[in-house]
């Protein structure tokens, strides 16, 4: 974690509107989001957000709609730009770049997933795919070649002469998630990738994230207002209310360590058995018997199916082959009930 | 006395009238009340027009110095206008005397196949290039074959120029917010303009013998369309495409070639179509100034009382229409196919 991180965004502020400036010395006087609406007549977008996005993580935003999720990411390949702040993609201010050197960066280092798809209608999928290469001006046959490899890569062989009107919700994504691979940038941001999937597609599209993040090792930064999709993608976790982050972290602490009412409701309603995992729950080896070895990564359904509902059990936590904790079955169970607000005090 | 005399007094304008007697000649109504014997008695209040006014204070001008005024200015532009317009203009006497020698000069035999040819290029449809086929067939029967095509490659040359201004005009209305507001009121002038209108100003800056003075009426009354429809075509292009394809780094060159223009081309293709009709229409007015083709028939038939010979022109008008008409649907649909195959 000490390295220099990919994605670096600095006091960064959004504010719709025509005077965008004036409205933001109010903001940093500490004037709100609905006192600026109402008396100043602009929309606040996004105050003084700091997030760091490590190479090769994926770094997932969460909030509800409105709150700024989506003009976050538009930021980081300046679809939009910020009224005040600095975004350092490898240590590069974007907001200094040229037109150019802008484009340039849009096509070498960063490729982007829409909720809606985005596919072009009027070329076939394996076009789609290849028109990141097409933009950069790569040769006909080696892009084809590359966008091949990748529509193989999301399971969709044998689609690469169909029209994007002629695939379902999910395959259409797949086409746009092989659209950003075959790119071949570093950094890939997804907006809402999966919401507009319904669920059994959408967990699957997770998966296949997933596994091909597991060996791509790309800068993923994700966007959703679903907490369980965040919690199951994401390495870094930033939760965002009303333009702001109320709370960054990684997911297991987050869940264990809500620092906001707003985030305590959030987490409250999801089933925290199969999101939890061993290593937020367990303790220091101190026994010396056990009732069994499980991993770290295994999650707390897994733990109960185990010991069939024994609360008197002890597991050795096990990381890479060497033992590094204990569990203890009441943990577990306790760790299943939500800490509430009257618990927080 | 004349009822606005009241109103130049109370002002102390009289003075600046002059003598408040009239010295414009006097117009029609005038005389004619002269003639017969009694004093001109014109309504209690009459409205307060130029020449009412004019009764009254002879410093104030009459309606008839407004149209002479507007003549003469026309007229006093004319040689700058003419010496402008004239060698830009050239190419499309070219262009539609070529194709009217063109068509006239290619045997029918050869003439008919590259014309099913070209509507099935465009349809590939069996049943529109049949019926293309029955039409000119019947076209040919009545002996109106020549004239026909004359019309045909009036249309062509001014169909195809209306595209080629057209669709750049289109293009840049739908970048530019400003354009596209100063350009519609032309637009919409153009399209309600009448169109015998359109002829005037072009009868004093051509020789009636030359074929641009048609053509530019024809492309004028022609090219709305295919602007209105290009502009609205591009605007209308799914914005999250665009955002993706801004989100891939592609400059506006690829993103036009690449994105818009594809997306647009149905709305294009329907402005074409469009464009195609309206030429159709006025190249029967076109007539007029010695636009030849089947309009000149229906020219004779309404000035002679023929009424077999208007109606024959008529109904072969009206097959080029359908014709066309259905060609080009045919082909639009083709594009919109293309694009959402389901």
């Amino acid at each position: 974690m000490t390295n220099e991180p990919k994605v670096r965004l600095r006091g960064l502020f959004k504010i719709f509107g025509r005077n965008d400036q004036e409205a933001l010395a109010h903001v940093r006087k500490g004037v709100g989001k609905e006192e600026l609406l109402a008396n100043h007549g602009h929309v606040l977008g996004l105050q003084n957000i700091d997030v760091d996005m490590q190479a090769g993580q994926t770094t997932v935003v969460m909030g509800l709609s409105g709150s700024g999720k989506s003009t976050l990411i538009r930021h980081l390949n300046r679809l939009i730009e910020p009224t005040a702040g600095e975004i350092l993609i490898d240590g590069v201010d974007v907001m200094k770049l040229s037109q150019t050197d802008l484009r340039q960066l849009r096509q070498k280092k960063m490729s982007m997933v829409f909720q809606k798809f985005a596919l072009l209608p009027h070329r076939s999928v394996l076009q789609n795919a290849a028109m990141a290469l097409e933009v950069q001006g790569v040769a006909l046959k080696e892009r084809e070649e590359e966008a091949r490899k990748w529509l193989n890569r999301v399971g969709l062989h044998g689609y690469e002469n169909h029209y994007p009107a002629q695939l379902s919700g999910g395959m259409q994504q797949r086409v746009g998630i092989a659209r950003a691979l075959t790119s071949n940038s570093d950094i890939m941001l997804m907006d809402e990738a999966f919401s507009a999937l319904d669920p059994l597609i959408r967990t699957d599209m997770q998966d296949l994230l997933l596994e091909l993040q597991d060996e791509l090792h790309k800068t993923i930064i994700f966007i959703t207002h679903d907490l369980d999709e965040a919690l199951k993608l994401a390495d870094h976790l930033v939760i965002l209310k009303d333009g702001a982050v109320i709370q960054q972290g990684e997911p297991q602490h987050i869940l264990m360590n809500p620092n906001d009412p707003y985030i305590e409701d959030f987490v409250s309603d999801i089933n925290r058995a199969r999101v939890l995992r061993v290593r937020s729950v367990m303790s220091p080896l101190i026994d010396s018997t056990y009732n069994g070895d499980v991993d770290e990564d295994s999650n707390l359904e897994n733990i109960i199916s185990l010991s069939g509902g024994d609360t008197n059990q002890i597991y050795r936590v096990m990381k890479d082959g060497e033992p590094i904790g204990q569990l203890d079955v009441k943990d577990l169970v306790r760790a299943l009930v939500p800490r509430t607000r009257s618990d927080a005090s | 006395m004349a009822f606005y005399d009241g109103l130049f007094k109370t002002f102390g304008l009289s003075d600046w009238c002059g003598s408040g007697e009239s010295s414009a000649p006097m117009s029609m109504a005038d005389l004619l009340a002269k003639n017969s014997g009694e004093e001109a008695s014109g309504p209690l209040f009459p409205f307060p027009s130029l020449d009412n006014l004019n009764e009254s204070c002879s410093n104030i001008i009459q309606s008839r110095d407004v149209t002479k005024g507007i003549e003469e200015g026309f007229l006093a532009a004319k040689p700058v206008l003419k010496s402008v317009l004239d060698p830009i203009t050239q190419p499309l006497s070219w262009l539609l005397d070529g194709a009217l020698w063109t068509f006239s000069v290619v045997p029918w035999f050869i003439m008919v196949p590259i014309l099913l040819a070209i509507s099935w290029y465009a349809s590939k449809s069996k049943p529109v290039t049949v019926f293309v086929a029955i039409s000119i067939f019947f076209i040919g029967l009545v002996d109106h074959y020549d004239v026909a095509m004359q019309t045909l490659s009036i249309i062509f040359v001014c169909t195809g120029i209306s595209v080629l201004l057209g669709v750049p005009i289109g293009i840049s209305m739908s970048k530019s917010d400003r354009l596209q507001k100063s350009v519609v009121p032309v637009l919409d002038l153009l399209q309600t303009l009448p169109t015998f209108v359109y002829l005037i100003p072009l009868i004093f800056l051509f020789s009636v013998t030359e074929s641009k003075l048609y053509g530019i009426a024809i492309i004028l009354y022609a090219i709305v369309p295919v602007i209105r429809l290009t502009d609205l075509g591009i605007r209308l292009v799914d914005k999250d495409v665009i955002e993706a394809a801004n989100a891939f780094g592609m400059n506006s060159r690829q993103k036009l070639v690449g994105v818009e223009l594809p997306l647009a081309l149905p709305n294009i293709m329907a402005g074409v179509n469009q464009t195609i009709m309206m030429s159709l229409a006025m190249v029967v007015i076109a007539s007029l100034v010695s636009a030849p083709g089947l309009g000149v028939n229906v020219l004779r038939g309404i000035r002679n009382l023929e009424l077999g010979v208007g109606i024959v022109a008529g109904i072969g008008i009206v097959l080029l229409a359908v014709i066309l008409d259905r060609v080009s649907k045919a082909a639009l649909q083709r594009v919109d196919m293309t694009h959402m195959k389901h």
